[in-house]
């Protein structure tokens, strides 16, 4: 038996195609966000130390669904109610593709966070001391040695943030962005056929992740050539 | 900076150099010059501040006072708002240290990069050589430590032995005016020992300076031309090499080098003087 669409088939691969986009927006976004995020945590500055551990506290510690409907709902709203407090009229419209984005980056840059703070303090400490003892300074120690050792060691890490992180993408069909379960759900709605078009996406998310895996699983060999075996 | 009263400045000169790591006091007042073609064996139980010598010689540990002189040229040396010493100019430390080369005693070798990557890297990111001259002078040295099979292997796929040379090699690349050994043979298996003394020796026989920690009295006695020996944080006994090695002076060097010394525990918890003293 084939999965009968009736013609919302083309929705559900535009959806797709958007969720798809969201994710690597966030990923991008959370993988800077995490890499800011872990040199606070690493910082000697206790500002920053403690500026990192409120992020990453605050972000895990509440609902993701909570935080995007903050972010999209809650912070225009905001805006325009501190204007209008200045005596200004203002009108604030978030794009939900922009704020879906931001959002999911923000909170799994948190997640990210954590992951590249384990990944530098798995850099083995006497390459870094090898480093330094060879005359390099901070920024080409960093740049050389310690952040393409780190990648490796983050690796597996980022992978599951990946996963997670595309199957919370799902979350902003709150704030109407028709990614691929909002277009879903239109197309359940009006065909009254939920099973067939929730069925289709799951299997539209099981193929994203499926793909993700063999990919990640690539990239992982290619970054492990050279790397001890059994350990790192 | 002093006036040097020899006829030639020193390759390396240490005054007076203190180090605590908390309450547990590691130097306790070091001095020791190094000569052109000088090579000195450091010896001394765990503990002894042999191996903190070292690091505090090209500031991988900051000495907490005392000076340190590369061929009459001071590392200046200042105090950060903490009140910790700390180099005046971290530039100075780098550039320094690109003339002080210093081999570990776990290597270090770079995991990411292959033998031949690990030899040039510090050349041309860090002295500005083409990278064309760097591989050839390279390739001099694997051949020089016979790693030129296994240039393009990552250290991993190594034995210890073949790893202390490719990290031998790497710190020859840049033609150091001095070499800083830090218990080169301490973390191999005993069979690889000696293809790493071997090409030590060779070393000195070129008459390169250098300062080697070392457990190995024979090859000390063999290669160095002087033999320092530290207890507690002080130079207990100096003098060249095959002298006080054969005449030690104090009880304590001559029980070390029957090997009293061996298999028992450290008078001073070794994780605190760093992991190259840890057995």
């Amino acid at each position: 038996m084939t999965l009968d669409l009736h013609g919302y088939g083309w929705m559900l691969w535009r959806g797709l195609g958007l969720t798809i986009l969201v994710g690597l927006g966030a990923m991008g976004l959370a993988v800077t966000f995490g890499l800011i995020g872990a040199w606070g945590k690493l910082s000697r500055y206790r500002v920053a130390r403690w500026l990192a551990d409120t992020y990453t506290t605050v972000i895990r510690g509440v609902p993701e669904l909570i935080l995007i409907l903050l972010v999209y709902y809650g912070v225009p709203t905001l805006i325009q109610d501190l204007a209008a407090s200045a005596g200004r009229d203002l009108r604030v419209d978030l794009n939900p593709f922009v704020a879906g984005i931001a959002t999911i980056g923000l909170i799994y840059g948190a997640f990210a966070t954590e992951v590249f703070r384990g990944a530098f303090q798995a850099v083995p400490r006497g390459q870094i001391e090898a480093a330094r003892a060879f005359g390099m300074g901070r920024v080409l120690m960093l740049r050389r040695v310690v952040l393409p050792q780190m990648w490796r060691f983050a690796l597996p890490g980022l992978g599951n943030v990946w996963m997670v992180l595309i199957k919370a993408t799902a979350l902003i069909s709150v704030i109407q962005l028709e990614e691929l379960m909002r277009s879903a759900d239109i197309a359940a709605r009006a065909t009254r056929l939920p099973f067939t078009f929730f069925f289709a996406a799951s299997l539209f998310y099981l193929g994203i992740t499926i793909a993700s895996m063999l990919i990640q699983r690539r990239i992982e060999s290619w970054s492990y050539r050279g790397a001890p075996r059994g350990q790192s | 900076m002093t006036p040097d009263v020899g006829p030639r400045e020193a390759a390396l000169r240490v005054t007076n150099l203190h180090k605590a790591f908390g309450s547990l006091d590691v130097l306790r007042g070091i001095s020791l010059a190094a000569h052109e073609h000088d090579v000195i064996a450091i010896m001394g139980a765990s503990g002894s501040g042999k191996s903190t010598l070292l690091r505090c010689i090209n500031l991988l540990d900051v000495p907490d006072a005392g000076e340190v002189h590369v061929r009459g040229e001071l590392i200046h040396m200042s105090f950060d708002r903490r009140g910790q010493r700390t180099p005046a100019n971290p530039h100075q430390v780098d550039r320094i240290r690109t003339r002080l080369g210093m081999v570990f005693q776990r290597f270090n070798l770079w995991s990411h990069m292959t033998v031949l990557q690990n030899i040039v890297e510090a050349p041309i990111r860090v002295l500005g050589v083409p990278r064309r001259r760097a591989i050839e002078q390279a390739d001099h040295l694997l051949r020089k430590v016979g790693l030129y099979d296994k240039r393009d292997d990552f250290p991993a796929h190594l034995s210890g032995g073949q790893e202390q040379r490719a990290a031998i090699a790497r710190a020859l690349a840049m033609e150091p005016e001095v070499l800083l050994l830090d218990e080169p043979t301490s973390a191999l298996d005993p069979e690889l020992v000696g293809e790493v003394l071997k090409v030590i020796d060779d070393l000195a026989a070129e008459g390169r300076t250098m300062l080697i920690v070392t457990h190995e009295i024979g090859f000390a006695r063999a290669v160095s031309s002087r033999t320092v020996f530290l207890h507690q944080g002080m130079v207990k006994e100096h003098g060249p090499s095959r002298q006080i090695l054969d005449e030690p002076r104090s009880e304590r060097f001559r029980r070390f080098l029957s090997g009293g010394n061996w298999g028992r525990p450290a008078l001073t918890t070794p994780s605190q003087t760093g992991e190259s003293e840890t057995p």
